[in-house]
């Protein structure tokens, strides 16, 4: 079979960074909802409000909280529920961090139809983290 | 997962009607022990579990369905990309089979996020249950879904779609090829294009998709399709979190759960005969292909 030993070694170097991220991602939110919960970093909604808010659609719980769109939130971080989001929202930021990752190593073996496939992926997640296909 | 469903069947409900009636902590706890089953089934049957969350907590939980929704594309994220690091580590995913079909899956799941606005929804859900349902048992009517050596067709060639992996349930190493590249791209967009119009990873159409039609080994395409979850959520999650749409008191619990769970899924899989990963992906298929159906029918939303 022909397997090229670079194959190996790239897909072991994303899975690596792929377990990092993934372990500071859980290590952050879990950090910060402690933060959250506890109320050490008070909330933005307070905690005893959310029962009567979290059956709501998305609309009105905006409506009536005042909660923040696009990337308002990331200025309210100092709240503790913001600070949770921020720590959700990195999970979304793992997959681009590991495709740069590679490109490097997939062109340095030849692989450039590989090499542009990362490239174009990281354009399109790029494209999703600024908002451009929420309206945010 | 029978005990918890249960168990929250019987105080869920009522609890539901009245959210104030039950305090608040006791969801996230419940959250995270219904997440971290969900997690550890999900990988083994190589969906994200937001075919499997959001059914669940959007009927037993008094969440609102555009939180359960925002919180099921987070769960299914953070589920694959838990088990993603082990996936790749055994060979079970491949990263070279992946990049292609992610690419096409991402473009198209987020034409699909603006398309899915203006769309007659129930009429998508009930092509989408029926569909699905057929393509399930049409794996269970198959004697054998693992098609050995084949044929690469000429763009397989190109992009080297090949891989090898060792298998202890077999007790064997497995040399294989995909065919059907074009297809398979095309069937890839398709899902990635429903996908983004119904806010779900849709891996229960990944592994038919790498099994039946490109001919990978049934493990290859449970953990492939895992990572490609994670590449085409990572662009739709954010399509939520712009919106506003993500609760982190959910989330978080959610979070934390499903990614405990789907390491010890990652774990199972590589020990876990390829007959029972077949007939639990079956399984799924049936549950999430009813649900989607039912709920186009407008009997259970």
């Amino acid at each position: 079979m022909d397997v090229k030993p670079h194959d190996e070694h790239i897909q072991r170097l994303y899975a690596r960074w792929l377990n990092a991220a993934t372990k500071t991602g859980f290590a952050a939110s879990l950090c910060a909802f402690l933060l959250y919960v506890s109320g050490a970093l008070p909330p933005y909604v307070p905690l005893e409000r959310l029962p009567e808010l979290w059956g709501l659609p998305v609309g009105r719980f905006l409506e009536q909280t005042g909660a923040p769109t696009g990337w308002s939130w990331v200025a309210m971080m100092d709240h503790g529920d913001y600070l949770s989001l921020a720590a959700v929202a990195l999970f979304g930021l793992i997959t681009p961090v590991c495709y740069t990752r590679i490109v490097a190593p997939l062109w340095r073996h030849g692989e450039r139809l590989q090499a542009a496939l990362a490239i174009a992926q990281i354009a399109v997640l790029a494209a999703a983290v600024s908002g451009l296909f929420a309206g945010g | 997962m029978a005990v918890l469903v249960l168990a929250l069947a019987a105080s869920g409900p009522a609890a539901a009607a009245d959210g104030a009636a039950v305090p608040w902590w006791i969801w996230p706890i419940a959250l995270f022990v219904a997440s971290f089953i969900i997690g550890i089934v999900a990988v083994l049957a190589g969906v994200g579990g937001g075919v499997l969350f959001v059914p669940i907590v959007g009927s037993f939980f008094p969440f609102h369905l555009d939180f359960v929704r925002g919180v099921g594309l987070l769960f299914a994220l953070s589920g694959t990309l838990a088990a993603g690091p082990m996936l790749l580590r055994t060979g079970m995913a491949n990263l070279r089979l992946v990049m292609p079909l992610a690419l096409a899956g991402s473009i198209a799941s987020l034409a699909g996020a603006v398309v899915g606005l203006s769309v007659a929804t129930d009429l998508l859900q009930i092509a989408l249950g029926v569909t699905v349902i057929a393509i399930a048992f049409m794996l269970w009517a198959m004697k054998v879904a693992d098609f050995g050596l084949v044929e690469s067709d000429a763009l397989g060639e190109l992009l080297r779609l090949r891989g090898e992996f060792e298998d202890p349930a077999a007790g064997m190493r497995i040399d294989w090829r995909t065919r059907r590249t074009a297809a398979g791209l095309a069937a890839f967009a398709a899902i990635g294009f429903f996908g983004g119009v119904f806010g779900l990873g849709a891996g229960f159409a990944n592994v038919p998709a790498l099994n039946l039609l490109m001919a990978a080994p049934m493990k290859v395409a449970v953990g492939s399709s895992g990572l490609i979850i994670s590449i085409i959520n990572s662009s739709a999650a954010w399509v939520y979190i712009h919106r506003g749409a993500l609760l982190p008191m959910l989330a978080v619990p959610s979070i934390l759960g499903v990614m405990l769970g789907s390491r010890i899924g990652a774990r199972l899989l590589r020990v876990t005969p390829a007959a029972v990963v077949r007939r639990l992906v079956i399984a799924v298929m049936l549950l999430a292909g009813a649900r989607a159906l039912l709920r186009g029918l407008g009997i259970w939303t």
